[in-house]
């Protein structure tokens, strides 16, 4: 608990830092081409193409998902997929990235994961821009329903911290921990609901799928964006559940973090 | 005069393991011994008093870089006690700039890191850009740097920092010798305020010239501390008779350094009685 603390306090006053590093990282990572930022967008484009017509097209036979077209229906739930996917990897790797950078020991070390998480918030807002606006001309037009967004956005982010303080300082003692998580991902791709609907699968298995806490925010999105249904409060339970995970995972990623912080250094 | 550096009994340990197996074992099971003990130092103690220019020399490996990064608070040490009193920058070539950010990128983020506010850094921005002499190259990105830029950057964002103790790691060794001269006429300046500063080098002329004490450092053991002039002759008797050695003796001194770091805790105590 103490560990939680400490790590809460560093995230609220070194906020100006986290926004001037992460905005930092962005150019960092987009000076180097040519096309720069334009890559957040093309990179998805690309992705979400070739998985509607493998799926969409080839499988479903274009079939729709309960009264929403394939198209929009995988579009509405794997917008925040890319931020999910790019904001773990990434913030899995950062700490031994990005150590040598640092000059001092005594830098508030947690908001290192952090700031590459908000590095890739800001694409993932401008993807969610771009995704509404082609919505609108999908016959989805903004609803009601949009009013949940923040909740599933905060939840995003606040999971993706949490969780990216185990895996950063895990993969900082052991690099193979960032190859097994990527391939963790490329498995909950399939295993979430973004290509195709688990209720398709048993009653029973349910259950077992809405372990994962991508599934919440994946559903959220969905629902929020297609107009559907207040997902978080039709599932209490499960939003309990969201919410408790994430609570645990943050004390358990704070206490690890504060741990091993002094000796990340040695262990490169 | 007051010190400013006080080091005690300084040790840094690595583990040498003999395959990953025993380094994953290390960290899994704290209670048991995996792997063989290294020490980049071992039981290093010296004073500084405030305002004194020291250098620290040694042949490769000898421990000047971690003793450097010990003093500056980068790297944790494994036993002993470092007191400092006032703020310690490091410079190093290179140290801490970000490749694909420009010069007066790097120049924010590097003061973002080291803890300065918005308005601070907003000051200390232009006379940093003036001192470093980049020019156009400020706006470009620093892979197109020389090393000679790079060291000059840091060089002047370390010195515009203004800290109380400053450490400069062979990054002089590269400037040209026009900024040299600067750099050390800015150096004399901190002198004169009373700062201490280190010098790690391999250049005996350089540290004639500046220092005040020299450090030497064999095998991660402090073999002799004090006057520069002196210690500076004997090093380089040392040298010169190092030099003259034949393999097989430069061997066997190698081995009998090596052999002193690389022993368990117990052989060492049983050593020192």
């Amino acid at each position: 608990m103490k560990s939680s603390i400490i790590v809460l306090k560093e995230q609220i006053k070194n906020f100006h830092l986290l926004r001037r590093l992460s905005w930092y990282e962005i150019k960092s990572q987009t000076s180097g081409n040519y096309l720069g930022a334009a890559w957040e967008i093309i990179n998805p484009a690309i992705q979400i193409m070739i998985y509607w017509f493998v799926f969409g097209f080839g499988i479903r036979q274009r079939e729709p998902i309960g009264d929403v077209e394939y198209f929009q229906w995988l579009f509405a739930g794997i917008l925040v997929w890319f931020f999910l996917n790019q904001g773990l990897m990434k913030a899995t790797r950062s700490i031994y990235q990005k150590i040598r950078m640092l000059s001092k020991m005594n830098f508030p070390m947690s908001v290192i994961p952090n700031y590459i998480v908000v590095s890739q918030f800001y694409p993932h807002l401008f993807l969610l821009g771009i995704g509404i606006i082609i919505l609108q001309f999908m016959g989805y037009p903004i609803s009601i329903y949009y009013l949940q967004l923040p909740i599933y956005t905060a939840a995003a982010v606040a999971l993706l911290f949490s969780l990216s303080l185990i895996t950063s300082t895990l993969a900082t003692i052991v690099r193979d921990v960032a190859m097994m998580l990527q391939a963790t991902m490329r498995m909950l791709l399939y295993l979430s609901p973004i290509l195709w609907p688990p209720t398709l699968l048993p009653e029973s298995w349910q259950p077992w799928l809405k372990l994962n806490p991508f599934y919440f925010i994946i559903e959220g999105y969905r629902n929020t964006l297609l107009g559907q249904s207040w997902y978080f409060l039709e599932n209490p339970m499960y939003t309990l559940y969201f919410c408790g995970l994430v609570l645990v995972l943050f004390i358990i990623g704070s206490y690890l973090h504060v741990k091993f912080r002094s000796q990340f250094i040695d262990f490169l | 005069m007051s010190k400013s550096v006080v080091v005690k009994d300084l040790s840094k340990e690595y583990k040498l393991f003999a395959n990953k197996s025993e380094r994953i074992l290390d960290l899994l099971l704290p209670h048991k011994e995996y792997g063989e003990s290294f020490f980049a130092l071992k039981d290093v103690s010296f004073e500084v008093e405030k305002g004194d220019i020291i250098g620290f020399v040694g042949v490769n490996g000898s421990g000047k870089s971690t003793l450097a990064n010990l003093i500056a608070g980068i790297v944790p040490k494994t036993s002993g006690s470092i007191e400092i009193d006032g703020d310690v920058a490091l410079i190093a070539v290179n140290a801490g700039l970000d490749n694909k950010l420009t010069g007066r990128e790097n120049i924010e983020l590097k003061l973002l890191m080291l803890g300065f506010s918005k308005k601070e850094i907003l000051e200390m921005e232009d006379e940093i850009i003036e001192f470093a002499e980049l020019e156009k190259f400020i706006d470009q990105p620093v892979k197109s740097y020389s090393s000679g830029m790079k060291s000059r950057l840091g060089f002047s964002i370390s010195v515009r920092v203004n800290p109380d103790i400053l450490i400069i790691d062979e990054a002089l060794s590269v400037g040209d010798k026009a900024f040299a001269e600067k750099s050390l006429a800015k150096m004399h300046e901190f002198k004169e305020q009373g700062k201490t500063m280190f010098f790690v080098s391999h250049s005996i002329g350089q540290m004639k010239q500046f220092c005040e004490k020299v450090l030497w450092l064999e095998y991660g053991v402090l073999k002799e501390y004090g006057d520069a002039a002196e210690v500076l002759k004997n090093y380089d008797n040392f040298l010169k008779e190092y030099g003259k050695m034949s393999k097989k003796e430069k061997k066997k001194h190698r081995d009998e350094g090596m052999a002193r770091r690389l022993n368990s805790k117990a052989d060492i105590k049983l050593e020192t009685k």
